[in-house]
């Protein structure tokens, strides 16, 4: 290649790159270097006091706030782990089902998919009205067919609340890794698997040594996107839960205390600017950590087809 | 699951970004302003009162813009913290707003300016100051009061002739209520906020009102009082009153078992009727202070100055603005929103015509108590509140004792707050 034509061929990257470094420059790199500093500084609402060290952090880790921090921090996790185990094996259930289906893939595809397209709001009010403990039809369903002592106000209980949180979780986003997997099983050489069947392999021998292995780029993106998703997780909580992680705190989340701390409550009133930020820092450093090192580790055991 | 960020953040960022900023020029023949408020409910009021403001004042125009109610301290957060932000805004009583006007978001009000502002008591313009430097930020509007509604055509089938009048009273009236197949109270737990408003209403018999707001406030007595422990404890006697689930419903549901006369009592605060009457307009509808802990106590109205109307330090329509503020604080927009949305009007020119407002008021002249946590403990975080509203939900519950959350509520206070520091 001439220097000449390379020259402008780097040309045209950067200046294909440029706009978009732009954009997350200056809606991602800086605020978030901005919410770093900000978590050494003392405030009193919006305004931005003196320097104070690591004090917020200090104030982050000592009562009330490190109650609340724990407890986040535990349902934040027990969502990973639940979401991982349960919505990932059911998508990819999905998605090997839809992968074998004959007939009727674009309308399995489209019902898998759907809930992921709904506005989240229209989701959470959704379900809300279906739980409504006095009035909704699953309470309803349960009580009428002879089963009253379960008829739960799922949304209220503070053992049921969680579990209710991550069950709609996965109705809503289960599409989204059965849509992931069916491409890279789609991606999948034919070859491999009808040499595997010519020489006798079982059905569930070709899921394990062969389709799985070969997942496993697919399998790491999603990975990586649920523990990013479950440690940031916000919305949901959000809409139906409120700020406060209603009931009792008992779905509070990372980001929802996040929100809390630096916009405050119209509730419970005042913010407390430092040590929201305190605690932003801590959720990148740890999804940022966790995403760098997970994503590394699971690439490892990628095969090449 | 989702990977975008916080897109509540997002979304609120997004909506003070995309409002439009404030017009050009006072001089200019159409001045548009923009006003912001939280009340939803009341958008169809507000245009009314706009379209009069209008006919009057040729060459202005405003225009009401409401926001969700839980998002609305955000939005105006960033909006104004950016500059930016309406002309108008409806402002957050005591703490709600106190760090925005302290950091100068806010045009100091001067009764030259605002003569209304001459007209109120020290008490309700205290809503409305700084929290540091103590200067009129807004023009109060409204002052809530915290009370039982009842039901009379439900009371009456139950039996119950007479209001009670002491807390054992009123909790053999919910027994008879029960017993009679009616919900006693429709107050329930899904809401943390709403155990807070109840609290403040059955509490302050037990700790003592008023003198207590003041000791706590001073520094002399602490949360961790007895009598706060009791009136604590009185909550979590309510909740085997509440509805079946109650810890599952939410605060509509909860209000609307009261409005649809499934349930003969609510405790809570009268903005409540408007919205009690939206929902059945035919319901009938009494109200009573919540009744003494003790033949021995005394009966109390929780109370407070529900918000304000402030301008924009950044406002360049400062004539514009303090025209309409003006005309907020007229006698006839003062009688519009008492006659039409049942508010307790601050100015004392303003005639109540309705009968249960009316009763209302007279009580809380005489029994008015501060909000012990919104008049005293809301300026900086952990408030009070943020102890107090998912504190309840475990209350209820049998999660915690009522001991405990005292203890808890006294050292979150006791962090920030400098004649509590160091007491426990």
């Amino acid at each position: 290649m001439s220097s000449a034509l390379r020259r402008e061929q780097n040309r045209t990257t950067v200046s294909l790159l440029v706009p978009a470094l732009a954009v997350i420059i200056i809606f991602t790199t800086i605020p978030a270097l901005t919410t770093l500093s900000y978590a050494f500084f003392s405030w009193d609402g919006f305004q931005r006091g003196g320097f104070n060290g690591l004090e917020n952090f200090q104030k982050l880790f000592a009562y009330p706030y490190s109650d609340q921090l724990f407890a986040a921090l535990k349902h934040n996790t027990i969502a990973f782990v639940v979401i991982m185990t349960f919505q990932t094996s059911l998508g990819l259930l999905f998605a090997y089902a839809m992968f074998r289906i004959k007939r009727g893939l674009r309308l399995y595809r489209v019902v898998v998919f759907l809930p992921v397209i709904f506005s989240l709001v229209v989701v959470g009010y959704l379900w809300q009205a279906l739980l409504d403990p006095f009035y909704g039809p699953v309470n309803q369903i349960i009580t009428a067919i002879g089963l009253p002592e379960f008829a739960k106000p799922w949304l209220g209980d503070t053992a049921t609340a969680l579990p209710t949180l991550m069950f709609i979780n996965l109705w809503r986003w289960v599409g989204f890794p059965a849509i992931v997997f069916l491409a890279g099983l789609n991606a999948i050489n034919t070859e491999y698997i009808e040499a595997a069947r010519i020489d006798g392999a079982s059905e569930g021998q070709i899921f394990r040594k062969i389709i799985f292995p070969l997942l496993a780029p697919s399998l790491t993106i999603i990975t990586v996107l649920t523990f990013i998703g479950a440690y940031e997780w916000f919305d949901l909580p959000f809409v139906l839960g409120g700020s406060n992680g209603s009931p009792a705190g008992a779905t509070d989340t990372l980001a929802l205390m996040f929100y809390r701390l630096s916009f405050g409550s119209i509730d419970s009133g005042a913010n407390n600017v430092g040590v929201g930020s305190a605690l932003g820092v801590l959720i990148f450093t740890l999804v940022g950590l966790g995403a760098a090192f997970g994503s590394k580790m699971l690439r490892k055991r990628e095969v090449e087809q | 699951m989702n990977i975008k960020r916080f897109r509540g953040l997002v979304a609120a960022l997004f909506a003070a970004a995309t409002v439009v900023a404030p017009g050009a020029s006072v001089a200019s023949a159409d001045t548009e302003l923009t006003f912001w408020s939280w009340r939803t409910e009341d958008k169809a009021f507000y245009e009314s009162q706009i379209k009069l403001f209008e006919a009057k004042n040729p060459g202005i125009s405003v225009k009401f813009t409401p926001y969700l109610n839980t998002e609305y301290n955000a939005i105006v957060s960033t909006a104004l913290t950016a500059g930016k932000g309406p002309d108008i805004i409806q402002m957050r009583p005591y703490g709600g707003m106190a760090n925005l006007s302290d950091a100068g978001n806010f045009l100091p009000l001067t009764t030259a300016e605002v003569p209304a502002l001459k007209k109120l008591s020290a008490g309700i313009l205290a809503g409305a100051q700084g929290y540091k430097d103590k200067k009129q930020y807004g023009l109060p509007y409204a002052v809530s009061a915290l009370g039982v509604m009842y039901n009379p055509d439900i009371l009456d089938q139950s039996g119950i002739r007479a209001l009670p009048q002491t807390w054992a009273q009123m909790l053999k009236a919910f027994d008879k209520v029960k017993k009679a197949g009616f919900l006693p109270i429709g107050n329930a737990g899904g809401n943390g906020p709403a155990l807070e408003q109840l609290h403040a209403t059955v509490g302050p018999t037990f700790y003592g009102g008023t003198s207590f707001y003041n000791d706590v406030v001073a520094g002399k007595k602490t949360f961790t009082d007895k009598g706060y422990v009791a009136s604590l404890k009185a909550v979590a006697d309510l909740a085997k009153y509440m509805p079946a689930n109650y810890q599952g419903i939410d605060y509509n549901t909860a209000r609307g078992l009261f409005a649809n006369e499934k349930a003969a009592f609510y405790i809570g605060g009268n903005y409540e009727m408007g919205y009690f009457r939206s929902l059945n307009p035919s319901i009938n509808i009494g109200w009573f202070p919540a009744p003494k802990a003790n033949s021995g106590a005394k009966r109390y109205v929780g109370t407070w100055a529900d918000g304000a109307y402030a301008i924009n330090a950044k406002t360049t329509n400062k004539a514009a603005a303090l025209k309409f503020l003006n005309f907020l604080g007229t006698k006839e927009f003062g009688q519009a929103l008492v006659d039409e949305i049942a508010f307790i009007p601050t100015a004392p020119y303003v005639k109540i015509n309705d009968p249960a407002v009316k009763e209302i008021n007279r009580w809380r002249t005489t029994l008015g108590t501060p909000f012990l946590n919104v008049v005293g403990f809301r300026f900086e975080n952990p408030t009070s509140s943020s102890i107090l509203q998912p504190g309840f939900q475990k209350l209820i519950v049998g999660g915690i004792t009522p001991e405990q959350l005292a203890k808890d509520v006294q050292t979150a206070v006791a962090s920030w707050y400098a004649p509590q520091k160091g007491k426990s």
